[in-house]
């Protein structure tokens, strides 16, 4: 009996430490000029955007969707990225959209953009830049199948790195709101005995929490 | 047996095969934008309508529909008033200008040609742009991109029509941003007095 119970501690030991060697390390880093929130009045929406005028990566709408979905969580109407591309095409297509506020300002002078905007009822925009890449990869696993079955053996891991950093503008003040940045990385496992065992670290779910949950802090409803 | 086998194989063989042919019938949003007191004619010639790039020789892409759909959208937000004509008898007399588009080239890189994870589309178009008089103002070289934000999984043919369709939507913008930047339309605005103002963006 002792036996036995020693043996599931010892196989209870070895999971909790596998799984625990599979969270993510996250840090924000936040900078805005005061301590309040943002206030959001009545119908006022926030849009959330993902820059995608770099040449080699594009911050994926998989990952805007997933902070746009914890930031609407905490009761702020945010409005679908897609949707408001399209409303205001094409002054935010990866050609068009502004870098910078002197740009967005020029585009506000335009009466029917600012217009739009205004019909919308959208009052901050959140851009998101960033991405998520596999930094590193060790080990190695291989598979084979025969007329008596098959599996795999092996090991092998890799590292896992999301950056994304967050900018709020004002488009009423046409003023920067602040900035957020989320740095999160982990290492993934696949174990091969006789079946794969996979042990994935949720890098890019941990910035996405951990990024919307922050942008919620910047907002308050009046 | 012999013949299942065969056939077999064949069907094997061809889901190995890396032809791909596209077909592009997405609608594109409106353009938010001040027309100018223009009336300008669009002449739509046939081969344009129904235009097929083939970036290489496994690979064609029919973007012709979509590429009309999208200039109609473009043009009505660059002039008060746009006539799409099919051939020059057509152009009525109030027309100011005659714009021709055409496509010069659509070219296709796949990620084992750039080693990247994405599927990207370049349409290389050339807009000949002339007063109602039949003279030349300008043959303008228009370029559109566009690309797939990752191709891991990706199926060939749809990730090729995300990004043809990030290109005409590239192509829309290029338009709409660079078209009274043209120097030689900027003369012509200015002899025609008409306010330069409104698209300075």
């Amino acid at each position: 009996m002792t036996k036995t119970i020693g043996k599931l501690g010892g196989q209870l030991g070895l999971l909790i430490m596998l799984l625990s060697g599979c969270s993510a390390t996250t840090t924000i880093d936040e900078y805005r000029p005061t301590d309040q929130p943002i206030v959001l009045s009545g119908d006022e929406k926030v849009v959330i955007l993902g820059r995608r005028d770099a040449g080699h990566y594009e911050t994926d709408r998989e990952f805007i969707e997933c902070v746009s979905d914890e930031v609407t969580s905490g009761g702020i109407k945010v409005l679908p990225e897609q949707q408001f591309i399209d409303a205001i095409y094409p002054w935010f297509e990866p050609r068009t959209a502004p870098k910078g506020l002197p740009r967005l300002k020029r585009l506000m002078q335009q009466n029917n953009i600012k217009a739009k905007i205004d019909s919308l009822s959208i009052r901050y925009l959140v851009w998101l830049d960033g991405s998520t890449e596999t930094t590193g990869k060790g080990g190695s696993m291989s598979c084979a199948i025969g007329p008596g079955g098959g599996g795999c053996f092996g090991f092998a891991q890799w590292d896992k790195l999301s950056v994304y950093e967050a900018t709020v503008w004002d488009l009423d003040e046409l003023v920067e709101k602040g900035k957020l940045r989320v740095d999160s990385e982990g290492t993934s496992y696949l174990i091969g005995v006789v079946a794969p065992i996979p042990l994935l670290t949720p890098v890019k779910n941990d910035a996405c929490g951990s990024l919307g949950n922050q942008l919620k802090l910047f907002f308050s409803i009046k | 047996m012999k013949k299942i086998g065969g056939l077999i194989l064949i069907v094997l063989l061809a889901g190995c095969s890396s032809s791909a042919s596209v077909k592009i019938t997405s609608s594109f949003p409106s353009v938010l934008s001040e027309p100018k007191p223009i009336n300008a004619s669009i002449l739509i010639e046939d081969s344009f309508a129904t235009y097929v790039g083939t970036p290489n020789k496994n690979t064609q892409i029919d973007i012709g529909a979509s590429q009309v759909n999208l200039l109609n959208s473009a043009f009505s937000g660059l002039f008060d008033n746009v006539d799409f004509v099919t051939s020059l008898d057509q152009v009525t007399a109030e027309t100011d200008l005659i714009i021709t588009p055409s496509v010069i080239e659509v070219q296709l890189s796949t990620p084992s040609d750039n080693y990247l994870n994405v599927f990207e589309v370049w349409i290389k178009y050339n807009l000949d742009i002339q007063a109602k008089d039949g003279a030349l103002i300008t043959n303008w070289f228009m370029p559109a991109y566009g690309k797939t934000p990752d191709s891991f999984m990706a199926d060939k043919e749809k990730a090729i029509e995300q990004a043809t369709i990030i290109a005409l939507r590239d192509a829309g913008a290029k338009l709409m941003l660079d078209f009274y930047r043209i120097p030689a339309i900027n003369d012509w605005l200015s002899r025609q007095n008409i306010n330069q103002e409104s698209q300075s963006l």
